[in-house]
């Protein structure tokens, strides 16, 4: 009797295992209406104001929210976005700017808006950041590093309403670079209305937790270690234009269900699959359970090239992998020391087992396709001789024991920062330095970076914008060391002041001079060891339509389709 | 002229040898103690068998095929990994790792364990009842937790693995010895020694050791597999042994990285691992059965 | 009767009062400062330092301390994490039913599959077919979990696409946590795509319960054939066969009960080994399980996480455990406490 029983259910749960396998094609047509992004690991906040790594970025800037300006992912210029025009003034310091008028903010479980996007969204945004009297400076924490480390609430001297969809900020200084800030990833425009309505309820760290913007998608869910789910934003105001131009000019006053019927750019679901092993990504996306994957390790790279199914797309970086000293602690702070130190590993060899040559050699911070790249720039050369004397001669002696930072998640820049730490350590052994790796998860790892905690670090930096000043500014002036971005922990005057001079001009040989002094410079003080500048490469199948490689920030959802 | 013997030879093989002689005569026993022996004389003799050094990297030789693929070379019989040390001399490192730190927390747990389980089969009523249910209790609790607990507190490394799985390990070895002494205190032989005058460290040294020696023999087979697995899931979770330190488990997760383009990076040591715990399940089975044997006739 | 039940809740009590000294004692053992090992907040000064001691009673003796605590977990009130700032009860309460959905399937595998084949093993004992069984049971016995479930990843997603490698369900479906149990969820949510999200589910667990499953079914099958064999050579099978009785007669009047008695109690250090696998499973399949759970925790340091993360699978291991022991008490009093089968 118990026989009978033990067959009939071994029986159906060998028919359910079955039929699970043969509904593939039926159920493509529901799979279509999803996109799904194996990301690499957890935002740290929904605010991409108040933290500078990609992961926040990616799940939040381009997905949730919109800034006034834009960089064309093609040609990298700024282009309009919720401000529609922009007037500079002839000082270069008052910039008018136009907004686009009938751009709704999101409505979702936790907010409603009474009003489209004006003015006041645009000044509170950029308050938050720039006025410590704001009362929502202070709210998660009152850092945002990407404006610290260029200081630039300093140099705002006002943002004023003139009237509801125009806005002026005026500068203290002339600063070439201000638009490209502005179309940074970090310059995102936040909802007033919401901001206000969430003191009135007594939760203002809210605002960053769960979401409000104006951007293609709007947030539903998060679970730590698992998930972000994003729905789609009916009202976007970029479908919306689309419309405009093919209906014609009365569709302003559409009811929101015929809006709903014309986003034809949107998939419903946009969903975040957070995996950290890049192996498991791949393996993911080769079985068709994400669609995208961020970061494909570099020893993936041909079986992606391999596979019908996948695409990988490709471009060279904006970005910097290097290797930097904490240079208030001794003996780092001598800068012999870094430049024994820097003499005693081959860079050449690191590119080539790290990037496996997906990746050019750095010599200063900046890669060829910045405009101010300087081709015959001084770079360190590989010396053990020579850096067993320099260290001789500052007095460390052999057995110096010391630790590489490694940091634990892929990037571009280092796709695989222990084993280019397993790489030094070799290298320092050579010249009797003893390395140890340390190593935390990435939001551990940055806060103990960020109290000094480390000896040196290998870590990068990927630009926000084209501009020169976005690689040198945030990674080694003063105004970076609280702010978290300048890993070397330094600070000179001399470098301050050539930065402060270069954005002064609209110049560009002017410029392109000044920064070659500043290449100088920190050849001379070395405090950190630039060592590649890597290709950016994304993965995914090919149902997808409409993906393309940003090179300035984070990975951009709106307008991709799922086809099949 | 033929020899002649008065008394027909008679020869009484101890217990040991009636079992070894049992355990012979099965060929999948024995293949299992050959498979097990080689892994011992590779943990024993690494330096000797191994043609590289464990932690040595080769810049040049990154990710070579093993020597039975087409591209792969003689030099390296298992190729390399991402940064080119020499798998084969990884694995031997790993077993030498692998297997030793496995042999001494057995070692280890079995000797507290022993002493535990003994005082608890001897002892009687409301201690007794106490000792018991709280290490029956403690006995369900998952290694693995008893593993990221000691992590927390102690941080990550082999030696705190292995403090983790002897903890873990030590509650069978007083179970099973506690219901050892506890039927054999009610003996004969037993009471024969107690009416001898024999006192109980006397009675534990002189009549139940001897007796448990094959018991122990045969969990400590069983707790050594165990033991293998755990210390290398530990690795594999990278809670104990770290890179670069050539652990079996390391070994298969410093290898999912490059999966894809090298899978012998994965395929290897986890076959090792396999076979490891594979030939001493094979053993430790033919042991038992032996004993069971011996015992039965 | 009653006085067992009555022994086996006092034991019950016992051992979580000692877990709960375990568990409360951790708060000091873990490297580091106490106040901040337990709450997550670096106080900037002395005097928020001694605000926040008073708040957390940690200025009272331990003995104060400890029933506060206790307290604490009666009530639900069981902290925050550090790392995702949600109550931890809520985050147990997703991540526990995970695990005990996927070691329950695995369990009924083992049932279903490793008792029948460990009785015709143990029937048919040293028979070709047995020693096939037995040889393959050995073999599934020894693959470390963890690379089993690669392997079955390699095999099964990567090669054949029959399977998914990861999670529980799509994330595409949007299934609201009812029971935690996903099959039930899914069954108990109003979405349109129902029957395909039941699918999706299924496929999803295929490959982790088989995982898991695979080795407690070997453990399985080698302890059913040892029991059967050990039936087999009692003297009351001989009296039934000296009786006359087919060998069918035999097996389901004189086998089939009395081998499935020692196996029981076996089951109990089964669940372990089983819970213990299904933890690191889970963290290859992205299983949203408390193994994986406490896995991210650990390397996290995300204290308050294990604490309770370390008390709630305990308390859920040892309640299976207590519960098997007393029912194969309850069934069969004539056996001694605690004695067991062996492999």
């Amino acid at each position: 009797m118990s026989h009978g029983l033990v067959k009939r259910l071994s029986l159906c749960l060998c028919t359910a295992l079955l039929v699970s396998s043969c509904a593939k094609q039926n159920k493509q047509a529901f799979y279509n209406t999803g996109i799904i992004y194996c990301s690499e690991s957890n935002p740290v906040t929904f605010n991409p104001q108040l933290d500078t790594s990609s992961t926040t970025s990616d799940a939040s800037s381009h997905q949730l929210y919109d800034r006034l300006l834009d960089f064309d992912p093609g040609s990298g210029r700024i282009v309009p976005s919720l401000a529609s025009s922009w007037l500079v003034s002839d000082d270069g310091l008052t910039y008018t700017f136009q907004l686009r008028k009938d751009v709704w903010f999101h409505t979702t479980r936790y907010f409603e808006p009474s009003r489209n996007f004006n003015a006041d969204d645009v000044i509170f945004s950029i308050d938050r950041w720039r006025l410590r009297s704001h009362p929502y400076h202070y709210v998660s924490g009152g850092r945002y590093p990407y404006f610290e480390s260029i200081g630039l609430a300093q140099n705002i001297a006002s943002v004023e309403r003139i009237n509801g969809y125009r806005v002026e900020i005026t500068l203290k200084r002339r600063d070439s670079s201000f638009l490209a800030n502005l179309a940074t990833d970090f310059a995102v425009v936040l909802s007033e209305e919401y901001a206000n309505q969430l003191v009135q309820a007594g939760t203002p760290s809210k605002i960053d937790e769960f979401p409000i913007g104006t951007g293609p998608f709007k947030f539903d869910s998060y679970r730590k270690d698992h998930f972000i789910k994003y729905l789609r934003h009916n009202h976007y105001w970029r479908t919306q234009i689309l419309k405009d131009d093919e209906v014609d000019s009365s569709a302003a006053q559409v009811s929101t269900k015929q809006r709903q019927e014309h986003a034809p750019l949107l998939v419903e679901q946009l969903i975040f699959d957070i995996t950290p092993r890049s192996s498991l990504r791949l393996a993911k996306l080769m079985t068709g359970e994400c669609d995208a994957t961020a970061f494909p390790a570099q020893t993936e790279l041909e079986v992606i090239r391999t596979k019908d199914d996948l695409i990988l797309a490709e471009k060279p970086g904006l970005n910097i992998g290097f290797w930097a000293f904490n240079t208030q602690r001794p003996p780092f702070d001598n800068p012999d020391v870094r430049r024994a130190l820097a003499a005693a590993i081959d860079k050449n060899t690191l590119l080539e087992a790290v990037y496996f040559d997906s990746a050019t050699r750095a010599k200063t911070l900046l890669p060829a396709a910045s405009w101010a790249f300087q081709n015959d720039a001084d770079d360190t050369a590989y010396n053990p001789v020579l850096a067993r004397k320099l260290l001789a001669n500052a007095g460390v002696a052999p057995g110096f024991s010391m630790t590489i930072w490694a940091m634990p998640v892929e990037r571009a820049y280092n796709p695989n920062a222990t084993k280019m730490a397993e790489l030094i350590q070799r290298y320092l052994r050579d010249v009797g330095v003893e390395a140890t790796i340390v190593s935390y998860d990435w939001a551990t790892f940055r806060r103990h970076l960020q109290e000094g905690l480390h000896d040196s670090v290998l870590i990068g930096w990927s630009a926000d914008n084209g501009d020169p000043d976005n690689f040198y500014r945030p990674l080694l002036s003063c105004g970076a060391i609280p702010s978290g971005t300048n890993r070397a922990m330094w600070c000179n005057d001399d470098y301050d002041n050539l930065l402060n001079k270069a954005i002064q001009t609209d110049d560009i040989e002017e410029r392109r001079a000044i920064y070659k002094q500043v290449n100088r410079l920190l050849y001379e003080r070395l405090p950190l060891v630039p060592i590649a500048h890597a290709y950016r490469y994304q993965a995914y199948r090919n149902e997808l339509e409409g993906m393309t490689i940003n090179p300035f920030g984070g990975v951009r959802f709106g307008g991709v389709e799922k086809t099949l | 002229m033929p020899q002649f013997s008065l008394y027909e030879e008679e020869f009484h093989p101890s217990p040991w040898q009636r079992t070894w002689a049992s355990f012979k005569d099965s060929h999948i026993s024995m293949l299992g103690l050959i498979m097990l022996a080689l892994f011992v004389v590779c943990a024993l003799f690494a330096p000797i068998i191994t043609p590289y050094d464990a932690v040595e990297q080769n810049i040049d030789g990154l990710l070579i095929p093993p020597s039975w693929l087409a591209n792969g070379s003689i030099s390296h019989l298992f190729g390399t990994d991402a940064l080119g040390r020499d798998l084969f001399t990884r694995i031997v490192y790993g077993c030498r790792t692998t297997l030793g730190s496995a042999f001494i927390t057995v070692v280890l747990a079995m000797l507290v364990g022993v002493s535990l389980g003994t005082l608890a089969g001897m002892l009687k009523g409301v201690r007794s009842s106490i000792v018991n249910h709280l290490l029956d209790a403690l006995m369900a609790i998952p290694t693995l937790l008893i593993a990221i607990i000691i992590v927390a507190i102690l941080g990550t490394g082999l030696v705190n693995s292995m403090w983790a799985i002897t903890l873990a390990l030590i509650p069978q070895f007083v179970h099973h010895t506690r219901s050892f002494v506890r039927a054999e205190m009610k003996k004969d032989y037993i009471v024969a020694s107690k009416l001898d005058g024999a006192s109980k460290w006397q009675l534990f040294i002189h009549s139940i050791l001897p007796n448990m020696t094959e018991m122990l023999v045969v969990q400590g087979t069983l707790a050594l597999s165990i033991a293998v697995i755990d210390i290398s899931a530990l690795g594999f979770l990278n809670l104990g042994a770290q890179s670069p330190l050539p652990e079996l488990g390391v070994i298969l997760a410093d290898g999912l990285d490059v999966t894809y383009l090298a899978p012998w990076n994965v395929a290897v040591p986890g076959m090792a691992i396999f076979f490891i715990v594979l030939s001493i399940n094979i053993v430790g089975d033919g042991l038992r059965s032996s004993l069971r044997k011996r015992v039965s006739y | 009767m009653i006085q067992i039940l009555v022994r086996y809740c006092t034991l019950f009590v016992l051992t979580l009062l000692v877990l709960t000294i375990i568990s409360f004692s951790l708060a000091y053992l873990f490297p580091g400062d106490t106040l901040e090992n337990l709450t997550g907040l670096v106080p900037q000064n002395e005097i928020q330092r001694a605000a926040l001691e008073r708040q957390f009673k940690l200025e009272q003796s331990y003995i104060f301390q400890y029933i506060y605590y206790l307290g604490n977990l009666l009530t639900g009130d069981w902290g925050y994490s550090f790392t995702s700032g949600l109550p931890l009860r809520e985050e147990v309460g997703i991540a526990m039913p995970a695990t005990i959905e996927l070691a329950t399937y695995a369990m009924l595998m083992a049932l279903f599959i490793g008792i029948p084949l460990g009785y015709y093993a143990g029937i048919r004992s040293y028979s070709t077919s047995d020693h096939l069984i037995n040889s393959a049971s050995i073999t599934t016995y020894s693959f470390p979990v963890f690379w089993f479930a690669l392997l079955l990843i390699l095999i099964f997603s990567l090669e054949l696409d029959l399977a998914p490698l990861s999670g529980r369900i799509s994330l595409i479906y949007d299934i609201e946590p009812v029971t935690g149990f996903i099959l039930f969820d899914v069954l108990l949510s109003d979405i349109e795509n129902k029957s395909l999200a039941f699918k999706d589910a299924l496929s999803h667990l295929a490959l982790p319960t088989v995982a898991i499953g695979a080795i407690t079914t070997a453990a399985m099958i080698r302890i059913t054939r040892r029991s059967v064999i050990d039936v087999k050579h009692r003297p009351y099978i001989a009296a039934a066969v000296s009786r006359g009785l087919s060998s069918w007669q035999i097996f389901f009047r004189h086998i089939l009960r009395n081998a499935l008695l020692p196996i029981l109690p076996l089951m109990a250090i089964q669940i372990t080994t089983l819970i213990t696998n299904a933890m690191i499973v889970e963290t290859l399949f992205s299983w949203p399980g408390i193994g994986n759970w406490l896995i991210q925790a650990i390397y996290q340091r995300d204290y308050p996480a294990l604490r309770i993360g370390m008390m709630a699978v305990s308390t859920v291991v040892i309640t299976l455990t207590i519960l098997v022991d007393l029912f194969n008490r309850l069934i069969d009093p004539s056996r001694e406490k605690y004695e067991r089968a062996t492999v």
